[in-house]
């Protein structure tokens, strides 16, 4: 029954048990006789630094059990450097184990450690897509999607295209759209993007809003434009009211659209329009954040240079 | 020490049913303490010392911790987390790395100490009342400014050859500095010959991190999310270097490029939407057009298209109340709301003196009679079991709440202002912030984030000065 201490290939090893420090141990885990002594025997050879294919099965049978151990994974690394192992049964391995453990980060930081000896991102795009395929908001991949496009200069190996198709299937995906962001601003080898490229953007978030007009996600991708390009709130004053006004309460088709506006007023020094706005969000379109939209009313009494 | 408060059986609002289940709380987290968890935690085994925090801080908040144990059991619980010191300085995040007498220079690399987990003994420590004189201080602080990389940002964990392990995440900055403001104040500089850590440097990293929209993320251009938002911008109270409304005679950089924006970013957090059901399909059913509008949370519903399932119990309800009777709160932008990110958003916004711009009454609610659980504990979300990083953070935000019968709570420490008191009491710690007693004096003056409050606003100030975390000073 015991996975180890049972089998003589490993029978040269004393297992080393955990001291857990007396009799009152906190946030103590009834662990399973097959972790505790998986652990015991992680330890002894940790401890000697052994560098074997036994020590690869080991680490793999802990992961697989706790995938979080922050040592192990390092220790996995070094062994499969040392023996020079093939690195990319490493990834093959790794494909189906992050799909399993979806939330775990340091199987992304293990990946990314291996592919940069690999020193090759060959296969990576294809598996990122899968990842996003069972689940498309995940904070690691992203991240290590951002980390690949950098490491190999990949930003004009259809990147853009990809996060388009991605939009395309879920316009609400607000990680699909901050991508797009790093896409066009992160590369910070190019020295600012032209205005070809902020007005291509301008309107790729406009149209996306016409789809879904209370899809905050590509409002802020507008006003992040704008903020970038040092232009005005007033610059999309025409656009919002396509979308709502102060003067037809009747007609609101955007929550977002009268956010904006608020500000385009405030800017402008119209007091009156801009109370008119942020009363009907609080009141009407937008009463969860009614609070928020009477503090920014109160902001309309403070002097200009105070916000 | 701030006693309970006495309206413990007066409910919030007048009307309200919602109640917090005080005693099933604190029979959830005395299981906890008292027996073995679930072997399903053993996934979480390298985190047992943030496992354990939760439960220590937890029973504390319920004001259950000194009647509910012995003092040998005290005892036990301090020597354990003392078991857990690294002999280099800083502490395990679980004992099972520890070689014992076999360590030496060559596995070594293999049981370091964790910066996360040695936030989280530090506050456990304080929590139960020890003076951290066994802490090895100077080592800890030494082993800190080690574990930060040149572009300003912390690491996990020091591996072979000194270097530093994990990701480049500001989770790491926010305990790091949390370490740091343990045991040495917001006292910049070298202290006792101990150099400090690049504190402009760490500045920097987190403005380079904020987003396109206001929020904040792990690293630069990754998306926004509450929990880092929350990390960020507690770690710029811990080095008092959250902005300031006006700054005269001060030239350090600080976080939080446009407030504004963070502050709307995190207002924009609340919403409806608890659970996948409430999502609505944006695209696949022509709903989706302008025409429609047919794709958010409160407007949606509000503007005439309520989820046909809901349609009779929307009929002849006050719009407005009846669509902000429960609202949670969200990590992200267009996600469902989430039992953990309440903590991070109310966390930051108490911490920015802003927690009046989301509906309290309504995230009481969503917390009380969606995710709070039959056991005790609260869910991840509505239905969902109980599980202590749900339980902690849904806890905690009812104290940020200043929900009766719970201990006043500290946000960036993420624990009672009773054990932040006990801490700022130590003489040790007296005598390092004392140092520069005028100093320290004359930041806490300057650094509060003033809210706006012309005449006839609805927001109110946190009426008691204990609660503003941004006065840093040793008291
Ligand atoms: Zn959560």
């Amino acid at each position: 029954m015991s996975k180890y201490s049972d089998d003589p290939a490993w029978s040269d090893i004393v297992p080393l048990p955990q001291d857990d420090g007396g009799p009152n141990p906190l946030a103590a885990i009834a662990y399973k006789d097959e972790y505790s002594e998986a652990m015991s025997y992680l330890r002894a050879v940790m401890a000697e630094n052994e560098m074997s294919e036994r020590v690869l099965g080991l680490t793999e049978h802990i992961i697989s059990m706790n995938p979080a151990h922050y040592t192990v994974w390092l220790y996995r690394a070094k062994c499969l450097f040392t023996l020079s192992s093939d690195l990319k049964a490493e990834i093959a391995w790794l494909n189906p184990t992050a799909l399993k453990h979806l939330k775990n980060y340091q199987i992304w930081h293990h990946r990314q450690t291996i592919i940069e000896k690999l020193d090759s991102a060959d296969g990576e795009v294809t598996f990122i897509s899968s990842m996003l395929e069972a689940d498309s908001k995940n904070y690691h991949v992203w991240s290590y999607r951002q980390w690949l496009v950098r490491r190999f200069d990949l930003w004009h190996e259809g990147e853009l295209e990809a996060v388009e198709g991605m939009l395309k299937e879920d316009v609400r995906n607000n990680s699909a759209w901050n991508h797009r962001w790093f896409v066009v601003f992160g590369n910070e080898k190019m020295e600012g993007v032209d205005d070809g490229v902020l007005e291509r953007e301008m309107d790729y978030a406009k149209a996306a809003i016409y789809m879904t007009p209370q899809n905050q996600s590509p409002w802020n991708y507008l006003r992040g434009l704008l903020r970038y390009a040092k232009l005005p709130a007033s610059t999309l004053k025409e656009f919002a009211l396509e979308f709502a006004s102060p003067e037809k309460p009747d007609e609101v088709h955007s929550s977002h659209a009268l956010d904006l506006l608020a500000d385009i007023y405030a800017e402008e020094e119209n007091k009156k329009e801009a109370e008119k706005a942020l009363d009907l969000l609080a009141k009407r379109f937008d009463p969860i954040r009614a609070n928020y939209w009477n503090y920014r009313k109160s902001l309309l009494e403070l002097p200009a240079a105070a916000s | 020490m701030a006693a309970k408060r006495a309206e413990t059986f007066f409910p919030l609002v007048a009307g309200d049913e919602s109640k917090l289940n005080h005693s099933r709380h604190i029979n959830y987290w005395r299981r906890c303490l008292k027996t073995y968890l679930p072997y399903q935690y053993t996934s979480n085994d390298s985190n047992r010392m943030s496992l354990a925090f939760f439960i220590v801080s937890a029973l504390d908040v319920l004001g259950n911790l000194e009647t509910g144990i012995t003092p040998g059991e005290r005892e036990g619980y301090i020597n354990w987390i003392y078991h857990c010191q690294h002999p280099e300085g800083g502490f395990r995040a679980f004992p099972a790395t520890d070689f014992g007498e076999l360590r030496n220079e060559n596995n070594k690399a293999w049981d370091p100490a964790n910066v996360p987990a040695t936030f989280f003994a530090l506050l456990m420590l304080a929590i139960f009342g020890d003076d951290l004189e066994r802490v090895k201080r100077r080592e800890c602080l030494e082993w800190l400014t080690r574990m930060q990389r040149p572009d300003g940002s912390f690491g996990e964990t020091i591996g072979e050859n000194g270097r530093i392990e994990g990701g480049n995440d500001i989770r790491f900055g926010y305990t790091g500095t949390g370490i740091r403001w343990i045991l040495r104040g917001s006292v910049e500089g070298p202290v006792d010959g101990v150099s400090d850590i690049n504190v402009d440097k760490l500045v920097e990293c987190i403005r380079i991190s904020e987003t396109y929209d206001g929020g904040i993320s792990e690293a630069r251009f990754h998306e926004a999310h509450a929990g880092f938002t929350f990390c960020a911008i507690s770690a710029l109270s811990f080095l008092d270097r959250l902005p300031l409304p006006t700054s005269p005679n001060n030239d350090r950089v600080r976080g939080l490029s446009n407030l504004p924006l963070t502050l709307h970013w995190l207002a924009s957090r609340q919403t409806a939407t608890l659970d996948d059901d409430d999502a609505y399909d944006t695209n696949k059913d022509g709903t989706n057009s302008s025409a429609t509008c047919h794709d958010a949370d409160s407007f949606a519903k509000l503007s005439g298209f309520p989820p046909k399932n809901s349609e009779s119990s929307y009929k002849g309800q006050p719009t407005s109340q009846f669509e902000t009777q429960w609202t949670g709160m969200n990590g992200r932008c267009n996600k469902i709301a989430d039992t953990c990110y309440a903590f991070w958003v109310t966390g930051s916004l108490a911490t920015l003196n802003h927690l009046p711009i989301i509906d309290r009454p309504a995230l009481r609610r969503y917390l009380l009679d969606k995710v709070q659980h039959l056991v005790g504990g609260f869910g991840k979300m509505p239905g969902d079991p109980p599980d202590l990083y749900h339980s902690y953070l849904g806890l905690a935000t009812m104290a940020i709440l200043d929900e009766p019968g719970l201990k006043s709570f500290d946000a960036p420490l993420c624990m009672s202002n009773d054990a932040r008191k006990h801490l700022e009491s130590l003489s040790w710690r007296r005598k390092i912030v004392g140092i520069r007693d005028g100093d320290e004096a004359e930041i806490a003056a300057s650094s509060r984030v003033e809210i706006a409050k012309p005449d006839g606003m609805q927001v109110e100030h946190e009426a008691s000065s204990d609660r503003s975390h941004l006065t840093l000073s040793g008291g």
